[in-house]
């Protein structure tokens, strides 16, 4: 399994000169299957480079989209691929009592926020709740579960041979909870990252801004590092940057979640901070999940 | 280890900070959690009981009705809560460990999902609290 990271912002784009490194786009991982079956995770802005990278290749492909906040599917409408006849684009996502996926994304695909609607888009696009029970997507098993979020959200575990990536871009577990404490049937999430060879994590906050943002559905850096210690995945990126971040803050957060990492027995080189571009390729024996050079 | 699903997991974080007494039960009536507040009512804390199965939790505090006699499973609220998909409401008396005996009213309220029912939530008002509010 291939991994490339083309947003890891969380919120609202964060372009400039003080974000160049870790990246202004919002969310969006792209997944290579063994098969060479293309997924990817959300549909922030980093989905546009994304779709350019694709060329007109693949003819089909899976978007599983966490929640329909903004950030995660702003790009959808810049996404190459749906412009081309002969894409066929599987979109999967959290239901909701409230309306079909559908029609959720049609809020937002349609006027007088959107130039084009839902039902102009060249390509083949079909619409799924994600199931309860796991299933597949090419050679890959795939697992959604609702984390604590604000509104109808998922989080994602892809199994492809037997290598595992958890994808938990939005959460707070530790709304209410201790997450050092609670039995692990009790955590929010865990569920989805025990083990995994890759673990992407929400971190948006430092532990001193969290005070103020308490419920609103984001992690700190400690709760990001407890829930990660709690699941032991093979290898954490902490992600969602919150866009007041600079480079030169995210780097300090960095060294200080490394240390804490150490502190509570981590192994070395076992939690980063989530780089746009940066790409993993997950062994079958994921003892560690290095950046590709 | 089996994740429970979001809905219970936080409805006992909510649980855990209130100090009305509180009891979880989940899809298969299966008590997963108490609070403190209810923990105090009882007699005993979540943590020294653990999970109890359905037909066995009624027993702990063997409700009875206003001639003393045990009120059958089915017609608790939080049963007809999870079993029928509705709230219910009832007045009762309890038992604590101890034997002492408390007069409460109970409400409980399905936990519905869309992808169908995942418990109850059972909400206990000492007599003496519930005639002070709102009379």
């Amino acid at each position: 399994m291939r991994v490339k990271l083309w947003g890891t912002r969380g919120s609202i784009p964060s372009p400039g000169p003080e974000t160049i490194r870790y990246g202004g786009n919002t969310s969006c991982v792209g997944v290579t299957l063994s098969d060479g079956s293309m997924l990817a995770l959300d549909a922030g802005t980093g989905i546009r480079g994304l779709g350019l990278a694709l060329a007109a290749e693949p003819a089909r492909l899976h978007i599983l989209l966490t929640h329909l906040h903004l950030d995660h599917i702003q790009g959808l409408v810049f996404f190459a691929p749906a412009f081309r006849a002969q894409t066929e684009i599987v979109i999967w996502g959290p239901a909701s009592p409230e309306a079909s996926l559908r029609d959720r994304i049609a809020r937002y695909v349609s006027a007088p926020l959107s130039p084009v609607e839902v039902r102009e888009l060249p390509c083949d696009v079909s619409f799924h709740h994600c199931p309860e029970a796991e299933w597949e997507i090419g050679p890959a098993r795939i697992r959604a579960a609702s984390v604590a979020h604000r509104g109808p959200t998922l989080g994602y575990r892809i199994d492809d041979g037997d290598s595992s990536l958890a994808y938990i871009p939005d959460h707070e577990p530790a709304l209410g909870a201790d997450l050092d404490e609670l039995d692990e049937d009790w955590i929010s999430g865990l569920g989805l990252a025990r083990d995994a060879s890759l673990l992407i994590h929400d971190g948006q906050y430092e532990d001193t801004e969290y005070p103020d943002h308490v419920g609103w559905g984001h992690s700190s850096v400690s709760h990001a590092i407890s829930f990660a210690r709690r699941a032991g995945a093979s290898h954490t990126l902490l992600f969602h940057h919150d866009p007041t971040h600079t480079d030169a803050r995210l780097d300090e957060l960095g060294r200080q979640a490394r240390e804490r990492w150490l502190e509570l027995g981590g192994e070395a080189d076992g939690i980063d901070l989530a780089e746009e571009l940066a790409e993993y390729e997950l062994p079958a024996m994921a003892a560690s999940a290095a950046p590709a050079t | 280890m089996t994740q429970k699903p979001l809905e219970l997991i936080l409805a006992r974080n909510l649980m855990s900070a209130l100090s009305t007494p509180a009891f979880l039960v989940d899809e298969g009536g299966v008590l997963v959690f108490y609070n403190e507040a209810a923990g105090t009512l009882l007699g005993k804390r979540f943590e020294e009981l653990g999970t109890v199965g359905p037909e066995e939790w009624g027993s702990l505090f063997g409700p009875f009705n206003e001639n003393g006699e045990p009120i059958p499973y089915d017609e608790l609220p939080l049963v007809i809560a999870v079993r029928n998909g509705r709230p219910a409401h009832a007045d009762f008396e309890i038992s604590s460990v101890d034997g002492a005996r408390q007069q409460v009213e109970a409400s409980a309220f399905p936990i519905l999902t869309a992808h169908g029912s995942r418990g109850a939530i059972a909400v206990f008002w000492p007599a003496a609290a519930s005639n002070g509010a709102g009379h």
